[in-house]
């Protein structure tokens, strides 16, 4: 295995080829180099990254080995409080998101040996599906410069792509791991609702924020949700189930897996580039011993609706303070998002939430009694040029990215895992990227699929120049 | 601040689809089933919606 990979470092750290210093310094010259370019950082934490890295090296010289990702560099979106660093959640105020309670995830990855670089550009307030952020600098795509690196885990992606860091922690209200991983052709999970804390966390959401890995490969991210997954007193939406091994079966195949191509909504406009890589790469699986079929599912539009009406209404009563008492400090596309919510009645929240339980039971009773996985493009085109964007009115630039997002959102709103994973690149160098979908809690299967088409495809030994 | 004509022709979108879709709720459709249906708890089948 590559040190590149999370894997291969943590697995070269055990075997003491490489030190845990060693590991911060590579990442720290990369990034010195680099991130006037790609702005993956809000707050780089050298100081503390070294402090801990020294510390780490001590404990392996000592036999002191403190958990399966001793010494592995990783970042956090800037929206994981952690103890000692400013959360700005992508805002101006350095402290917009103040709290006595250490983000979960990240705490457990940090309590497992990996070391924290620092704090990640994000779109503000994590509303965004393209990685602009007017107070932190936007977040180049490093595989096409001017390109948009996705949102809102905008410098978690570009940061693993830039090889910044061996992974990062991204959240996911509407895609906002899975459209950055996309976009910048790295593996990005948002895992079920409930299997990972978001406890100590930013809300945007409370029925829709997910917490996941982003990393090169699938195993990688086998890894770091092993860590994060699990019940946590701090966060009563958490499950009780059981954490299963990811990244023990992943060499186990996918013969006989019953994978399905919706017939409906999620290849209608897709870009052809992006459709015949989805389809090319599911008839990889299926030459890998998968079945692949083409499956007719529920209308997700409903769901689509149901989600963003939540979505709206819940981060509008979250963020209502700023919105009300310092408006001028949000971009005017956060503040036209956080005025709709406003608008909505209790009578239609509610009948939302009421509606995402019906649609859920029968999204999962149909589709999953005819398929094992869902397999659709992740994005409907790839990464957009960001300067042509940013130049449309308010609302248009709002409705280009709801239409972005319109193939992620439907499975927030389904509460299901869904796994990000390149499978290929444009004529002009833009990553391609599927999306599998699966039962709930059924991480263990999608993260499978996602390396044995790794391993075949060979798409992530391709790395973007970034110097 | 005001909402812009596209804002509220969104938000009037948005109440026009949760009023059709709600149509088919039965009385007995909660929040909570979300969740349920996620661990795979109690009933998968639906009542049939009834007129309040």
């Amino acid at each position: 295995m590559s040190e590149e990979s999370l894997a291969g470092l943590a697995e070269g750290i055990r075997a003491r080829r490489i030190s845990p210093v060693e590991a911060v310094e590579r990442c720290l010259a990369r990034i010195r180099k680099s991130d006037s370019r790609f702005h993956a950082f809000i707050r780089l934490d050298e100081e503390g990254a070294l402090g801990a890295a020294r510390a780490l090296e001590a404990d392996a010289a000592a036999g002191r080995w403190r958990g399966p990702l001793h010494g592995v560099p990783l970042g956090f979106k800037d929206l994981c409080h952690l103890h000692g660093l400013p959360t700005s959640c992508g805002t101006r105020t350095p402290e917009y998101f103040v709290s006595a309670q250490e983000c979960s995830a990240a705490r457990r990855l940090l309590d497992a040996g990996a070391i924290s670089l620092g704090k990640l550009n994000m779109t503000e307030l994590a509303m965004g599906a393209f990685g602009d952020n007017a107070h932190h600098g936007d977040v180049d795509n490093p595989w096409v410069a001017g390109h948009a690196a996705g949102g809102s885990s905008s410098g978690s992606a570009a940061g693993v792509a830039a090889g910044f860091f061996a992974g990062a922690v991204g959240s996911d209200t509407g895609g906002s791991i899975r459209l950055p991983a996309g976009c910048c052709g790295v593996v990005g999970l948002k895992p079920t609702y409930g299997r990972v804390s978001r406890a100590g966390a930013m809300v945007l959401s409370w029925s829709m924020d997910h917490l996941g890995p982003l990393a090169w490969t699938a195993r990688d991210a086998a890894l770091m949700l092993k860590v994060m997954a699990g019940s946590d007193p701090a966060d009563a939406t958490a499950s009780r189930r059981a954490v299963p091994d990811y990244a023990s079966g992943i060499q186990g195949g996918v013969a006989g897996v019953r994978i399905g191509l919706p017939e409906n909504y999620f290849f209608e406009g897709v870009g052809e580039e992006m459709a015949a890589a989805v389809r090319q790469a599911a008839q990889q699986l299926e030459d890998l011993g998968a079945r692949v079929s083409e499956i007719r599912v529920p209308d997700p539009r409903a769901m689509t609706d149901v989600a963003m009406l939540i979505t709206r209404a819940e981060a509008s009563t979250v963020h209502a303070r700023v919105f009300r008492e310092r408006p001028q400090d949000l971009q005017p596309m956060v503040r036209a998002r956080l005025q709709v919510g406003f608008g909505i009645s209790a009578y239609d929240y509610l009948q939302a939430l009421r509606l995402r339980a019906k649609l859920t039971r029968a999204f999962v009773r149909e589709v999953f009694a005819e398929v094992d996985v869902l397999l659709t493009p992740v994005i409907p085109e790839p990464a957009p040029a960001l300067a042509p964007l940013k130049a449309a009115a308010v609302d248009e630039f709002n409705a280009r990215g709801g239409r972005f997002s319109r193939l992620t959102r439907p499975f927030n709103g389904l509460g299901l895992p869904a796994l990000s994973v390149p499978c290929g690149f444009t004529a002009a160098g833009l990553p391609l990227g599927f999306q599998a979908v699966g039962r709930p809690f059924d991480e263990s299967l999608l993260l499978r699929l996602g390396h044995t088409y790794q391993e075949a495809a060979g798409w992530h030994r391709r790395r973007p120049l970034v110097d | 601040m005001e909402e812009s004509r596209q804002q509220q022709v969104e938000l009037a979108n948005m109440a026009g689809i949760i009023e059709r879709l709600a149509g088919e709720l039965a009385l007995g459709e909660e929040p909570a089933r979300f969740i349920a249906a996620l661990e795979g708890l109690g009933e998968d089948e639906d009542e049939a919606p009834r007129d309040e």
